[in-house]
This record gives structure tokens, sequence and C-alpha cells, in this order.
């Protein structure tokens, strides 16, 4: 079990700026070698001080963003950090979307990946000390060049200003590059900010609403064939005969052939290889999860927590005493269900082979694995791998999974072709990786005071962490043989099912609250779908658990649940406070008649928030009219933006309590497209109201925290309407 | 072989003719702005315009639109010359991945010039067939409006600029 841990804290090693500008980071893979050359731009002239600036001649100021953009509008805020200290305004800047390199590994990780709502509290101080060392060094050249006092010397938005004289930061950048500066140069204070903190807008709005802006979907490169892939309903099944006769005679069709996951469908178009796809006859091997539907996933969850032998987490007092000398206690079941993410592109990548090079198009959350991948399935040096970052056509967990990858490489080099693999829509809601289903029971006792004293949480389901660990895992140590990869993924499973809990399976259950005897139990029950990261990971469920408790145990021992809330919360003064500002803003609300309000609160990524859904439910359908959402994320960097990603997570939380659920029937996903996986659509959607409440502490996460209280808040109003307890997702009224 | 007006220019094909025109917009026209979300006519990602009508392309065969007109979002406006739906998506912050949104803008496109100042309720109706997975409808409700209440200057803009 060491191995995994050893493994896991590996890539959790930082990276660091130091003098002269540049930015070092280390291996990820510990061992040393000389740094690879930075995948930026060749240009004539200019000047590339470190990995994410370079200055044009025509006083161009590249901005390479290291994070994914994958819709959080992480662009914007990097390049506000690092334009701030720079001096120059990050709308003026032109925006590069990063290769691979361990120079754009995320300080928090120490690997190049975006996730866990990171990038801006990772990138606050480092990209702000990149901009002021770099904008030093210019100022210094400037002060050699003009033969004057650096002190005399300031900047205005790309310019130095010698009295009344304005030049372009260019003009200096052939001094510069022989300049260093010894140590870091001093950042700016808070008050002096001209970008952080200001309503700017977003530096690839244009090019977002012209059809201009590149997914790995719209790269097409000479010679390109389009690659389908035939896939198993039931996961991990493999083809046991294929008849693939009628298939290859169709129009355009070259290539037929199986690969690791199905079998391949190569064609001039997409729509032929789409086409031809459907007319392939595969015979699937037979595997023990045919016999699974959803309501066995249920059972066996249910049985686990029946059963209580699972692996204890975090256990404080004494939760049997506690919860006898409770004066009100309550207990109940909460269930969430298997989803699939759905990013509105589906997951696709370009992979192109030469001799032993060869360059990958497609947008990812985690580039380090690219070049591993590549190197492993096409037997190439990971060197000699060029990765091309595109726009992400939406993340949410999704694209940490970089399987695309190794199937367009393996279809690539049988081809000899230039490869474009597509996910169908169909392959993207019935093949995961999924969000697991949850079964949670929570057992809560409160004294006379109303003190919330015990907290007993369990949760049975599948594990996050191992399957995304397996996918990274051969990407990441290229020595391993794919047996030793194997050897090690299955440890990583068996150590979360038998000596300590995957924190992503439990994060969220019992952390906010104050109750001194807690005990949380994990059950892993691992039928053998594939699973990984999905927004706000474990807090998408564990939230609605809490915070449906929570709302019930206030009314068990007859109190406001916002006062209930506050009462116990004095150990985390953030939380503490955003719920009583929003407790405030909801007293202060007048509902019409028919509309009810359901309160819930949560801490996830560092971000503590409130949310007040406003509900109606007639005929049996509930409509969320408005939501209201309360924040502390310290510094905002950008408030728009922020307020943008509450919205996106009210909504994307909002489909997933309202309609989100796969089925499973025979091991296989049911549902295929959005007629019966459906989402939230305009005219369902919410009213909705941000407020920020600005702490001024360094900046936490956003793009997932605004997910976990709204399906609590809408259930918790359902209440209120209707007398009915919701304790299952997607929510129902009886 | 199919004929059609494509942005203002005619072409032709020799696809076959069930080939929907979204895929032969993207990949032998080489227009990559109309996006693949569903294929199946659910999502909207793939919207263009058909005579001004917004249409699913993903479902459309090739042959349905022979001797049409075809307004893709490359047609609506560039980064040089944005429309004013395109120009209200930038001051409101609509895009966040905006991969979907190349087939709002085209929706709302053809809403606005049926109905140069429609109602909430009929902005919904309008922009039902399609989905964004990011959340932005707030502010794609909010960037049609901004355009709908300047109807007139809209329709001067639309007129001069040979936007009908």
């Amino acid at each position: 079990m060491n191995t995994v841990n050893v493994s896991r804290r590996r890539f959790l090693q930082t990276s660091a700026v130091t003098g002269g500008g540049l930015v070092v980071g280390f291996a990820i893979t510990g061992c040393s070698s000389a740094p690879a050359p930075l995948p930026v731009a060749s240009t004539e002239g200019a000047w590339t001080p470190n990995a994410f600036l370079q200055v044009l001649p025509d006083n161009t100021i590249r901005f390479y963003t290291a994070r994914s953009e994958m819709g959080q509008g992480v662009t914007t805020g990097l390049a506000t950090l690092v334009g701030e200290e720079l001096d120059v305004n990050p709308l003026d800047m032109e925006i590069r979307l990063a290769g691979a390199h361990e120079d754009y590994v995320n300080p928090d990780f120490g690997m190049q990946g975006t996730g866990g709502s990171s990038s801006i509290h990772a990138h606050y101080l480092q990209l702000r000390q990149v901009g002021a060392n770099t904008r030093t060094l210019i100022l210094d050249a400037a002060a050699k060049d003009l033969g004057v006092a650096t002190s005399s010397l300031t900047t205005d938005n790309g310019y130095v200003v010698a009295g009344e004289t304005r030049y372009p930061y260019a003009d200096f950048i052939a001094t510069a590059q022989s300049l260093t500066i010894e140590g870091d140069a001093p950042l700016k204070p808070a008050s002096q900010f001209l970008y952080i903190g200001q309503e700017t807008r977003r530096v690839d709005a244009i090019a977002k609403s012209t059809g201009t802006a590149q997914f790995g979907i719209d790269v097409d490169v000479p010679g390109m064939h389009y690659a389908v892939v035939v896939r198993a309903p039931v996961a991990r099944a493999r083809a046991l005969s294929v008849n693939a006769a009628s298939a290859k005679s169709m129009p355009g069709v070259t290539d037929i052939f199986e690969i690791g996951t199905g079998v391949a469908v190569v064609a001039e178009s997409f729509w032929q290889a789409k086409q031809a796809a459907a007319k392939v006859d595969v015979q699937w091997e037979s595997l023990p999860l045919e016999a699974i539907d959803t309501a066995t996933l249920r059972r066996d969850y249910a049985a686990a927590l029946d059963a209580g032998d699972g692996v204890e987490g975090p256990n404080e007092g004494d939760i049997e005493v506690a919860l006898q000398s409770a004066s009100t206690t309550h207990e109940a079941e909460y269930w969430a269900p298997l989803l699939s993410h759905s990013p509105m592109e589906p997951v696709n990548a370009v992979v192109s082979i030469q001799g032993d090079e060869a360059d990958v198009w497609t947008g990812i959350q985690f580039p380090s694995a690219v070049p591993g991948l590549v190197s492993r399935v096409a037997d190439i040096p990971a060197e000699n791998v060029r990765f091309h970052q595109t726009y992400l056509g939406g993340g949410f967990g999704r694209r940490g999974t970089p399987s695309h990858i190794v199937e367009a490489t393996e279809i690539a080099k049988t081809t000899g072709k230039p490869i474009q693999l597509v996910w169908t829509r169909e392959d993207d809601i019935q093949q995961g990786p999924f969000r697991p289903a949850s079964l949670m029971r929570i057992k809560a006792g409160v004294d006379s005071g109303g003190n919330l004293i015990a907290w007993d949480a369990a949760r049975a389901g599948a594990d996050i962490s191992p399957d995304t660990f397996r996918s990274l895992l051969p990407a990441l140590y290229s020595w391993m043989g794919d047996g030793m990869v194997e050897g090690v993924a299955n440890l990583s499973e068996w150590y979360f099912e038998k000596f300590a809990t995957d924190e992503s399976s439990t994060e969220g259950l019992f952390e906010d609250y104050d109750h001194p005897n807690t005990r949380v139990t994990h059950m892993t029950v691992d039928h053998e779908l594939p699973m990984t990261f999905w927004r706000a990971v474990g807090h998408s469920y564990t939230a609605f658990a809490k915070e449906s408790m929570i709302d019930e145990l206030a009314q068990a021992a007859g109190m406001d649940e916002v006062a209930f809330r506050l009462q116990n919360t004095q150990n985390s003064p953030r939380l503490n406070n955003v719920i009583r500002v929003a407790g405030e803003h909801m007293a202060r609300m007048n509902p019409p008649a028919g509309h009810h309000l359901g309160f819930a609160a949560h801490h996830s990524f560092r971000t503590d928030v409130a949310e007040i859904a406003e509900v109606s439910v007639e005929n049996g359908k509930i409509r969320v009219h408005k939501v209201t959402c309360v924040l502390d994320c310290g510094q905002a960097v950008n408030p728009d933006i922020v307020r943008a990603q509450m919205e996106g997570g009210v909504i994307y939380g909002l489909t997933a309590a309202l309609y989100g659920g796969l089925s499973l029937e025979g091991g296989a996903i049911k549902e295929s497209n959005f007629h019966d996986y459906p989402m939230l659509r305009m005219d369902e959607s919410p009213e909705i109201e941000v407020i920020i409440i600005d702490s001024g502490t360094k900046p936490t996460g956003v793009g997932e925290p605004g997910l976990p209280p709204i399906a609590p808040a809408v259930a918790n109003a359902v209440y209120k309407a209707t007398g009915q307890r919701l304790r299952s997702l997607p929510l129902q009224v009886a | 072989m199919v004929h059609f007006t494509l942005n203002g220019e005619t072409v032709q094909t020799d696809v076959d003719p069930n080939t929907p025109l979204l895929w032969v917009v993207r990949d032998y026209f080489k227009l990559k702005g109309s996006k693949f979300g569903c294929g199946a006519g659910l999502c909207g990602a793939c919207t263009m315009h058909v005579d001004g009508a917004a249409l699913k392309t993903c479902v459309t065969p090739i042959a349905a639109v022979a001797n049409k007109s075809i307004t893709t979002i490359e047609g609506l406006g560039t980064p040089e010359d944005l429309h004013p739906l395109q120009a209200a998506w930038h001051e409101h912050a609509v895009p966040q991945c905006g991969y979907c949104q190349s087939g709002q803008i085209m929706a709302a496109a053809a809403l606005l010039d049926a109905n140069p100042n429609p109602s909430s309720d009929e902005i919904d109706a309008a922009m039902a067939g399609n989905i964004c997975r990011c959340g932005c409808y707030p502010r794609i409700k909010r960037a049609i409006q901004s355009v709908s209440e300047n109807a007139l200057a809209y329709d001067a803009m639309a007129q001069t600029e040979g936007r009908a």
C-alpha cells in the first residue's frame, strides 16, 4: 500500500519561481534531466523571458495559459494575474494555449493538470511574480538603454514612460535578454490593483462568439481520416468475433480493425465512419457486470451499509454515547445516481505520427499525460511527441481521462494516417467514465440546547480515484511495463477498499458542522464500471445528504433552518458568515403565493457557498424560479467570471437534481442521447442572483463550489411546498 | 451534384446526398464554426440559417438544401466585423466553454430577424432547442434582450450591412 502513497506523493511535487524571471519546474518523474525546450512559438526577434510570456518586436505581448480553458474563465483569470504586475491589460494580450512542459505544472498538483477549482489559487502568487519580474527586467533594460535611473521610469499598459515619452516594451527586449534580476521583484499591494477585482470582459469571448475559437474537433490536417469506435455496451467487454463485411464496402471506408476498447472504423469523413460503424456486427464477451442493473446497484450498496464493515474515516469522540445522550436523534438514507458529464463537445483527438515523431491535438485537463501515453502506444520517444492544446468544449472532469488519446494513437499507428477520433454522443452518455452512484446514511443527534453533538455518516459506492489513476499511470511512469501498471492500479483499488478511504468518496459528508462526536465509514462497492471526477466530485452527492439531513434535524429539533446552521458552524467562521448573510437575505425575500424557499450551504474547494432556491410544485412538477447564491471565495480576481461560474454550477447542478440519472440494464447504460438523458434548457433555467462577499484573502475555488448546495436547497424547498422529504436524486415528487 | 449558396457564395458538392449539411460544411468546406453535439437534432450546436430560418443541420441531408441559401456563424459576422448579437455576447461575457455558442447565436439571430422585440417567453421558446452545459442561459437571454431593446438601431445596422 505504500507504493500507492509514494506514487501519489511523487506527482504532488511543486514548482517554484526563481530570479531572473525564470520559472523552474521539477520533473514530475523526479528524475533530473536537461529541461526540454519550451513549446512556444519561434518568432523572429521575440523575447521569451519565461514559459508564460513573449514580447514581440511589434510590442505584441503573448501570454501562454498553462491551465486548460474549459469555460471556467481561467485564461482571463491567469492573464489578469500576470498582466496586473507586468502592467499590460489582459484584453490587449495575445492568448496562446500552452503545450506540455514541466514549467506549466499546476503548483497545487505538481503535474500539468487543471481541476479541483485550483487554478487561480495555485497561480495567484506565481504568475504575479512572473509578471513583476519581467516588468523589472524591462524597466532595468530601459534605464540602461536610455541612460536614466530606473526610479525615474514608470510603466503604462505595455509602455515604459519616461517623462512625457512612451516607449513600447519591445524597444528594450534586446537589452532585457542580457539582464538578470537578484531575487524577486516586489508585488503590488491590493490597493494598487488595476485589473484584479475589476469586471473585465473575457479574453476568449469574441473568438467563442464568431466560431473562430479552435476546439479539438475543429482541427484538420492534410490527409486526415476520421475514426469512430464500435464499443461494447457492457463496459470493458472484449470482442469475440467481428463481422465487418458490409461496413467495409461502404463509401469512404478505408480500414476496420480491433483496438483495445472496441472496433475502429476509419473513413474519409466522420459521417461515413459513423454510418459504417452502425453496420459492424460484433459479438462481445459476457462479463459479470451483465447481471447488474440500477436496482442491484442500490441493493448491493444497502447490503454493504447494513453489514457495516467498511473502512473507517475520521472518528472523534464517542459516537454511541453521544447519540444516546442526545435529546433529538434522526436517521435517514440518501441516494445519488450514476451520471454522465456530457460536455457539449464529445471527446476527440487528432493524432498524426511521422516516423518516430508525433503531433497530438486535443483539449485535455491533464496535458502531462499526453507524451507518455503516445510514446507508449506508438513506441516512439516521449520527447518526440508534440502536444497542441485546444479549447475544451466543456470539461467537468471528463477531460481528465485520456483514453481517447490512446485510441487515436492506436488507430493512427495501425493505419499510418493522421486520424481524428470522435466519440459520438451515444458513446459519451453510455461509456463513461461516470460519476459514481452513492448510497449515504447519516444518523445525528442534537442536545436540548440545539447543539449538534453527534454525526455518524456512511457512504457506499464505487471509488472515484482508482480509475483515473489507472488511466494516468501509464502516461506518468513510462518505465513501467503494462503488467506493472495494471498491478499498481489494482493495488490502489485494493488499498481504498481495505485500508483507507478515497478522500474523493466521502469529501463533504462530515466537515462543515461542529459536532464533537463524529464517525465516518466508507464501503467501497465496485461493480467494475469506469468512474472519474465529475464537477464538484464527492461534494456533488455528499452535500445533498448532509444539507438535507441538517434541514431535517433543524425541523426535528424545532429550530429555524438558518439559526440551526449558524449555531452549529462556529468553528468554520467563513462558512458561518456566508450562512448569516444568506439567511438575512432570505429573511427579506417575499416570494409569491405557492413559491417556497429552500436553504443549503456547503464548503468545497476552499470556498463557502450558501444558496436559496425559490421553488414551486405544480401538478407534480418541480419548478425552480430563482436561485440566490452567496459566496466567499477570497479575492475575486474577476467578479463577473465568479458570477458566471456560480450560474454555471447552479444550472449544471440543477440538471442533475431534476433530471440526472443513468439507468443500468443488464450492465449497460440504457440512455443514449439528449432525448432520454435530458439537460436543463433555457425555458427551465431560473433567474440567478450572485452575492460575492469580499473577504480580501487569497482567491479560492469557483469552478465547482456553486454546484453542491443546489440539490439540497431545492429538496428543502420541495419539502416546504409538499411536506415530502425527497431523499433520492433526481428529485421526483410522489 | 447539389448546388447551394454558402455565406453568399454559390457552391456545389457531389457527396452522398444523404450526408448531413453539418458535415458537408465542416468536413468538405472546412468551416468549423458550426458544431457537432448530438447527431440527432436534439442540442442545437449545429444550427445554421437555411433561407433565413434556424435549422438543426446534423439531421438535414444536403439534398434537402439544394438551391437554398445557407448562412453559418462565419457568415453572420467576423471578429473584425461583429454582428450585433456577437458584440452583445462579448459585452455580456456570455460564452464559457463556447462550444454551443455558434448554434445559440444562429438561433437568436433567426429569432430577432423574425421578431425584433421578443418577450421573455418568446426567447425561451425560440432558444429551447439549444443546450448549453455550462449554464450560460441567463446571459444568453440578457444578451438577446440587449439587442432587441435596441431593435431600431439593430434594424438600421442590418439594412446598411445587407443583413436583412
